[in-house]
């Protein structure tokens, strides 16, 4: 892993050296992880791979390729107070959004308490952005509504849509938890105004 | 099916360049936004992300509003017999209805819809079935219909056209609502005939009718043009999502207030209100027509009244009765006013009885209806009371299923009332009307034979046939039943799929052999011993009505699979394209009642194509909203076809009536009815100087209403037509109200959104039907979001028996119940529990139409003693919880943060 302390905000070129093969198949662990585990403090080597037959070329393909990315420290987050970075890119629509919900556990969430997680901020819809609209209610906790026609997304499921006109989930940001360093390694979903998430330019 | 195991795409195909480009119309809900279809053979390699490598000419990544490609929003098909990737988006450059491009989730993801054997759409039906030994196997077309006609002649024959009943969709495109019709009333001639939503075919709106109102006069424009829209039993954003983005939505910025009566808050209602221009009236379900007319006795207490409209718009005494008591005494208007029940003497006669009405004065209508006395007041200001300057308020008025699927005549009434006592019905940005269901593909191609039904309400008026009593009384013999799964659809689902059990699969006589003959000697043995034949035209086999009832299954082609017509909810037609070949042997349904109705020994039925349909019916459109004849007429006078002309007009369509101008070659839409403003110069320009020139043809609606003289019925509204029923029904002990309706994300179609689509599934799984409760009666009861709880009514209304009304109190509640005409069954279905504010206390609320879970059993199935049809938002259930739901404690699917939560 890596050791890395100063927070790059700039494409993280050299690491796409590491998201070959081997890289790959250590991130299905982590989508595995992600994706299908339930309310139970699991770590993610224990995760079973054999869960779902099929899927694991499936998510590879969603994680190679993409930059491992330090975008905050853990200490550092404070609840209910999103942080701004980009992510994959620094190109078009890449803005993102790191948060620490208070304790509200999340599917994909790191972190002791598994609150901490990461998401696009352009409505799947029609490109809205969400800046601003982070909503800490009880045990909610949301983006929305766009400003443009209205979706609201569910933070703690995976960004799925709870109300609106949304294709697809809000597209999350992979995390990976290094001692203090919070890195981002991938992507689920795609971005909007993207036709693919890893752009070559 | 699919279910939530759900991974998204992280990248989508852009359309090359030079693909072939299509227009289309969504399919789903009756806004019917434009899309555009992009095909292109899969040899061909994808476009690219520059401007000049993809279709849509923009470079990509795009931005907010621009074109983009979903990762759901491709698929794969077959056209012309070769597989073609195709993209379908919303068409960024309409001019109408879905403004930018607008698109909702359901209509955002219609790509997915298509036929395709690698996706959820893999089971599609292919091939005519008939069951042998329980099993439907594949036939040949010549042999299930050549069986289901002998059969069909035989019991027409043998036990009468009413023994015949259609149950069929009442939208799914023109050309085959023509057909269905001409063969029913027309060749068969049934009264046991009805649409997908209504035990008889009843009239939705009363009180629109009657007082003169078209249920589609508004133009969208309309809904976002006035100073205050009331809004009665329902929350656009959730169910005709672009009428409110496009247009209402832009109001409210502008500061367009929205008074909404519903007993939840959804995001439309909560987007008002965070804007400081909502307020909504959250009442207890029924008592739409309560609080509406509380609002309006404020107004008259106040003399907001719109005095120079009523003076001139509003029928008085004499003009009021002259549609009572003469002539034929055929119209709907003077049959439900022979008991003196709705028929005023002009203003000051809906005023006194108004007045005199205890159940509209404040306090009483805050205890009924559960709504704060003084929202009821805010809201008559907002719709009445004069601005500072002086001068009136622009109000327009709009209804939904919430106002008249639960107390339907009283409630129609009460608006239509209180719109025109404001000035509304007839000026741009003044209108009243529905938003709207499924979209508009009615065409009638007969009449339906009314004074065949043996049902009568007191006095002299017969009524439509109750389709449903009518086949629990055994006088079914043969259901031909079309895109619809007819049980979960009707209320007290459980007694009707009983029927069908006894009636159909407990027969003795089944069919067993492989022999054509032996069949169909079989079925008619099977009628004539007082069971049923059950035929079924549907796109995938549904359970019950095709997996476990039909006999005969015959595969229909639709939406993409053939050329159609159809209107949305302003009226405005579009052809939607033909753009791949349909599954299997799929044929549409106006060609399958052509092959049944020819062998039937009908004559009318040689179309070779859709087209053809649709230039036969065009002049039966003339006297309907949407009128299209003209499209014809200057379509052959062009040289080219109907259809073709249409798509001539893209996604922008026309809005009917449509006018053609002999002199100019134009065509000319109509952009709202009762449009009191039109000009006689206004109307030269669309059909000539010297009045409508050639085909066109006039029609009071468009300058006037549609009433006996041209203007409006002031109609009373009487309480006392549901309170016998609301009384009884009303939540006892720990008893809660449940209502239904839609779901904004999965509403229209169930077969395709909460079935078949990964995403949608993910979110809304088909098997976790969910009900919102308030926190209050959900601690009462020890449940939280996520528990899987057990909703029951053990005393579940069933009025069962076809009998007459003579006295005017036979068909009442009370009088029907203590004379045993009414069963109290018992029901109960499962759910995942939501626990939500945005749900008033004591008020539940399902999605309305889960066929696995089908929370409509616990409703009554009592009918609208004027409109026939059920108030399918009447119910109660006690709830009690089960345990945990697999969905409480896992991350990937579910949600169960309340609709109303933002920033």
């Amino acid at each position: 892993m890596s050791t890395d302390t100063g927070i790059d905000n700039t494409t993280s070129r050299k690491r796409k050296a590491r998201s070959g093969t081997a890289h790959g198949k250590c991130m299905i662990t982590r989508r595995q992880f992600l994706l299908y585990s339930g309310g139970t403090a699991m770590v993610a080597s224990t995760v079973s791979l054999g869960l779902f037959p099929g899927s694991a070329t499936a998510t590879t393909a969603r994680v190679v390729g993409y930059p491992r990315k330090l975008i905050a420290r853990l200490s550092e987050l404070k609840d209910n107070v999103p942080v701004d970075f980009n992510y994959p890119d620094d190109l078009d629509n890449s803005s993102a959004m790191i948060v620490k919900m208070g304790g509200v556990q999340a599917g994909g969430g790191i972190g002791s308490r598994r609150d901490v997680v990461a998401y696009n901020y352009l409505c799947t819809h029609q490109g809205g952005p969400l800046q601003g609209s982070y909503v800490a209610e009880g045990p909610h906790r949301i983006l929305g509504q766009c400003p443009l026609h209205l979706s609201t997304y569910d933070l703690t499921r995976h960004g799925i849509v709870v109300s609106g006109q949304a294709y697809e989930s809000l597209p999350q940001v992979l995390l990976e938890l290094d001692g203090d360093n919070v890195y981002a390694v991938g992507m689920m979903g795609l971005i909007f105004g993207r036709h693919k998430n890893l752009l070559e330019s | 099916m699919t279910t939530e195991y759900y991974i998204p795409e992280d990248s989508a195909p852009l359309p090359p360049k030079n693909c072939d480009v299509l227009t289309t119309a969504c399919d789903y809900c009756i806004v019917a936004c434009g899309y555009k279809v992009y095909r292109w053979p899969m040899s061909t390699p994808d476009g690219g992300p520059k401007a000049h490598e993809n279709a849509y000419g923009i470079d990509f990544p795009s931005f907010a509003l621009q074109d983009w490609v979903a990762p759901t929003q491709h698929n794969v098909v077959m056209h012309n017999g070769r597989p073609h990737k195709i993209v379908i988006t919303p068409d960024k450059n309409t001019r109408h209805v879905n403004l930018l491009g607008d698109s909702s989730i359901r209509g955002g993801c219609i790509a997915q819809k298509v036929y395709n054997p690698d996706k959820p759409t893999w089971d599609r039906l292919k091939n005519p079935l008939v069951r042998i030994n329980g099993i439907l196997q594949p036939v040949t077309w010549d042999f299930a219909l050549d069986i289901a006609a002998e059969v069909a002649k035989h019991v027409i024959k043998e036990h009468g056209a009413n023994a015949y009943s259609v149950k069929t969709y009442g939208y799914q495109f023109m050309e085959n609502m023509y057909a269905i019709t001409k063969f029913s009333f027309r060749d068969v001639n049934t009264a046991s005939w009805t649409w997908h939503d209504t035990p008889s075919k009843a009239t939705s709106t009363p009180g629109y009718r009657d007082a003169g109102f078209d249920n589609f006069a508004p133009s969208y424009e309309d809904w976002g043009a006035a100073d205050t829209l009331l809004i009665s039993g329902t929350d656009p954003y959730e169910t005709k999502t672009i009428i409110f983005t496009s247009w209402i939505k832009p109001g409210i910025d502008r500061g367009m207030k929205v008074i909404s009566l519903n007993p939840r808050e959804t995001g439309g209602v909560t987007y008002a209100k965070k804007m400081g221009n909502g307020l909504l009236l959250d009442l207890y379900p029924g008592t739409d027509s309560i609080v509406l007319g509380a609002i309006t006795r404020i107004i008259l207490e106040n003399g907001w009244e719109d005095k120079d409209w009523i003076k001139k718009w509003v029928n008085n005494k004499f003009e009021t009765d002259s549609g009572f008591g003469q002539g034929t005494r055929n119209t709907p208007w003077q049959w439900r006013t022979t008991w003196g029940k709705f028929q005023t003497g002009g203003f000051e006669g809906y005023k006194k009885w108004l007045m005199g009405q205890d159940e509209y004065k404040l306090e009483n209508a805050v205890q009924i209806s559960g709504v704060d006395a003084a929202k009821i007041r805010q809201a008559a200001e907002w719709m009445a009371k004069p601005k500072a300057d002086g001068s009136r308020i622009k109000a327009s008025l709009g209804l939904e299923k919430g106002n008249y699927w639960s107390a339907g005549t009283p409630s129609t009434n009460a608006l239509a009332s209180l719109g025109t006592l404001v000035g509304a019905g007839g000026r741009p940005g003044q209108m009243i009307g529905r938003f709207g269901g499924h979209q508009r593909g009615g065409q009638n191609g007969g009449k339906y034979p009314r004074n065949k039904s043996p049902m009568k309400v007191p006095g002299r008026r017969r009524r439509p046939l109750d389709t449903d009593r009518w086949l629990k009384s055994g006088h079914t013999r043969f259901a031909h039943v079309i895109g619809t799964t007819w049980m979960q659809a009707m209320a007290g689902t459980v007694g009707l799929q009983q029927s069908f059990e006894q009636l159909v699969t407990m027969n003795p006589h089944q069919i067993r052999s492989h022999d054509k003959q032996e069949i169909i000697d079989t079925l008619k043995k099977r009628a004539d011993s007082g069971g049923m034949i059950v035929i079924n035209q549907e796109i995938y086999l549904r359970d019950p009505i095709g997996s476990r009832f039909a006999d005969i299954v015959f595969p229909a082609a639709t939406w993409g699979e053939v050329d159609f017509m159809r209107a949305n909810g302003e009226r405005r037609l579009r052809l939607y394209s033909k753009f791949y070949d349909a599954p299997g042997d799929a044929q549409p349904d106006w060609w399958i009642i052509a092959q049944l109705a020819k062998r039937m020994g009908y004559e009318g039925y040689d179309w070779k194509n859709s087209n053809d349909v649709a230039e036969e019916m065009s002049r039966y459109s003339r006297k309907s909203r949407k009128s299209y004849h003209m499209i014809k007429i200057a379509a052959h006078r062009e040289g080219t076809t109907l259809h073709e002309k249409l798509r001539s007009l893209g996604t922008d369509g026309i809005q009917g009536p449509v006018f053609y101008n002999y002199d100019t070659g134009e065509l000319h839409g109509t952009v709202r009815l009762h449009d009191t403003t039109l000009t006689r110069a206004d109307m030269d320009k669309k059909w000539g100087t010297d009045g409508p020139a050639g085909a066109n043809m006039h029609s009071k609606k468009y300058t006037h209403f549609n009433s006996q003289t041209g203007k409006v019925n002031l109609q009373k509204h009487p309480w006392e037509i549901i309170s016998t029923y609301w009384n009884w029904l009303k939540p006892k002990g720990d008893e809660l109200w449940h209502t239904n309706g839609r779901i904004n994300e999965i509403w229209q179609s169930g077969f395709d959104d909460t079935e078949r689509r990964a995403y949608i599934a993910q979110r809304f799984p088909a098997d976790a039907q969910f009900v919102e409760i308030h926190p209050d009666d959900a601690a009462a009861r020890g449940i939280e979001s996520g528990d899987l709880v057990m909703m029951y009514n053990e005393r579940v209304p069933n009025f069962k028996d076809t009998i007459l009304g003579v006295f005017s109190n036979d068909l009442h509640f009370d009088e029907a119940l203590k004379n045993g005409h009414i069963e109290l069954g018992k029901a109960a279905v499962t759910a995942v529990a939501l626990v939500t504010p945005a749900v008033k206390k004591g008020v539940t609320f399902s999605n309305f139409l889960n066929t696995v879970q089908p929370t409509n059993v616990l409703q009554g199935a009592i009918t609208d003693t004027i409109t026939g049809n059920y108030n399918f938002k009447l119910g109660i259930a006690k709830i009690k919880r089960l345990g945990e739901s697999k969905y409480k404690r896992t991350f990937n699917s579910m949600t169960f943060v309340p609709r109303n939560l933002t920033a």
